[in-house]
């Protein structure tokens, strides 16, 4: 299968500051890829250049389109929940899925599914002037779903908003998923970005400076060989892999001691903590 | 055509919402409505404020509101949405000059019904302020994609909509000012609107002028800057 995203050595700059100094990248039909990296690292500049919205250096393409040369039939097959894109705010919730769905020809029954999956039911009749932030950006979430596209971007999708709706929209993408989207997102979410995605990079100063599964980048990030055992008086103890460990272990289980047991690879707020020098929270 | 209804519709929708928009649109209908009713029998009143106001009218409103359409949707990021929707930009300027056409040809139909016209006339009448309308919504898209926002389109189109669309009321107290006034589109509306309706050779050649003008200003703009970026 080709890839749907594919990004050849591409480069950005402002002025004399360079954002991106070349990103290769591949990303597959059906995927959620997650794109992590410290505030101002230059995320939200490779979505608007995916976008058609940036001129760049180098080669990408969606779909096999150049970004730069993307017209409103590649468009139509893509979805996108971006902070430059804004929603009609002296119109009702309704008027502006309305809208969308009438610019995509979805019909009117598939609008209040989605907007129940992005918990707006009962707000329907209000003005999106009244939302609150979390709202909007739900709203602009089932707007770009609502015709089902075959790549998503989302910037940031859950940032701002509460666990139970986080949880809703991760299950949204999950279907979505299912249902043959791709999703290109970004996140400062370690635990998001760890449980989504099947894929993520680390950009930072302008790099790539990792790629993988996030269980693959934990796993490879462990340097110390050693599993840590919380007991039932709550008291953490590490222990090294070695054969000496296992006979305190086998003490600790014999006597009933143990609550859990963890292995000890770093999470990956912690790998990127230690790639980037920097803490990835703005 | 059904994204350029859809834009159409949500433009309907969201103007009927929108105190300052519904103001320009309306405002000179209204108050030659006023003031016909306050001159009553006075020769002043009748046909000659009707085709002064007609014309301030469809000069005045197609500018300011498309140049505050467009700017107003760039600035709330509306137009970018409506753009990764898949509409393409030129289908998105011509809904949008549909509706700026439409609804100042809706109001300024009202004018018809403040005197009374025979059929002729009447078609005449409209006709006029539909030259006049398209010519306006030209410049207001021009001004639209040259602003970045809203500010920036309304402290253009304001200005230039008002003196458009003043100067040929002043030409009736001040020759010099009639002079000028022929060299405006908004001039020549006027002549036709209060010439019955009849158009010379001169005013066809005046009104055709900047409407190709303007039509050449609009494209260079919106290849040079595209619609987003202003
Ligand atoms: N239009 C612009 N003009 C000049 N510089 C810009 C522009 N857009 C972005 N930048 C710069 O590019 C860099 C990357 O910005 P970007 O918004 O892509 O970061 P980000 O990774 O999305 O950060 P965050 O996590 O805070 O959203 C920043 O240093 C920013 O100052
Ligand atoms: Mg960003």
């Amino acid at each position: 299968m080709k890839a749907v995203i594919n990004l050849k050595n591409v480069t950005c700059s402002f002025g004399s500051k360079q954002v991106l100094s070349g990103i290769s990248l591949e990303i597959r039909h059906k995927e959620i890829f997650g794109m992590l990296g410290p505030s101002g690292a230059g995320k939200t500049t490779l979505i608007n250049i995916l976008t058609g919205q940036l001129p760049y250096g180098g080669e990408a393409r969606i779909f096999d389109t150049e970004c730069a040369r993307i017209g409103h039939d590649v468009y139509r097959d893509i979805g996108a929940v971006l902070d430059k894109c804004g929603l009609y705010e002296r119109l009702s919730c309704m008027d502006n899925m309305l809208l969308f769905a009438r610019i995509h020809n979805v019909p009117r029954i598939a609008i209040s599914d989605v907007i129940n999956k992005v918990g707006l039911k009962g707000s329907e009749r209000i003005k999106v002037g009244k939302f609150s932030k979390g709202m909007k950006q739900r709203l602009q979430l089932a707007c770009a779903v609502l015709h089902k596209p075959k790549l998503l971007f989302l910037d940031e999708p859950t940032s701002g908003l509460d666990p139970s709706t986080a949880a809703e929209i991760h299950s949204l993408m999950r279907e979505l998923r299912e249902n043959g989207t791709t999703i290109f997102l970004t996140t400062h979410n370690m635990d998001e970005a760890y449980r989504m995605c099947d894929r993520v990079a680390l950009l930072n100063e302008g790099i790539i400076a990792e790629c993988g599964s996030p269980y693959e980048i934990c796993r490879k990030y462990c340097t110390q060989s050693e599993f840590i055992i919380v007991t039932s008086d709550n008291e953490k103890i590490s222990l090294p892999n070695s054969p000496e460990s296992a006979g305190k272990a086998a003490e600790l289980i014999l006597g009933g001691k143990i609550r859990t047991i963890h292995s000890a690879e770093p999470d990956l707020g912690t790998v990127f903590l230690k790639l980037t020098g920097r803490k990835l929270t703005k | 055509m059904r994204t350029s209804l859809s834009i159409l519709n949500k433009q309907f929708k969201d103007s009927l919402n929108n105190l300052p928009t519904l103001m320009i649109i309306m405002i000179y209908p209204i108050v030659a409505f006023i003031m016909i009713i306050a001159m009553r029998g006075e020769e002043f009143a009748g046909r000659m404020f009707i085709s002064m106001f007609a014309t301030m009218h469809c000069c005045f409103a197609p500018a300011t509101t498309a140049s505050n359409i467009i700017s107003e949707e760039k600035e709330k990021g509306t137009l970018r949405s409506l753009i990764m929707s898949g509409v393409s930009r030129i289908n998105y300027l011509v809904s949008i000059s549909l509706f700026v056409i439409l609804a100042s040809m809706l109001t300024g139909s009202t004018f018809l019904l403040m005197d009374q016209f025979d059929c002729e006339y009447a078609f005449k009448f409209l006709s006029a302020m539909f030259l006049g309308a398209v010519t306006s919504t030209l410049l207001g898209l021009c001004i639209g994609i040259n602003s970045k926002n809203t500010a920036a389109a309304n402290g253009m189109a304001v200005p230039v909509g008002l003196t458009i669309s003043l100067i040929p009321m002043l030409a009736q107290f001040n020759d010099g000012i009639a002079k000028v006034s022929k060299l405006l589109y908004s001039g020549r509306i006027s002549l036709i609107l209060g010439d019955g309706g009849n158009v010379s050779w001169d005013t066809a050649a005046v009104i055709g002028a900047y409407l190709v003008l303007f039509s050449v200003i609009l494209v260079f703009l919106f290849k040079k800057k595209g619609l987003e970026q202003g």
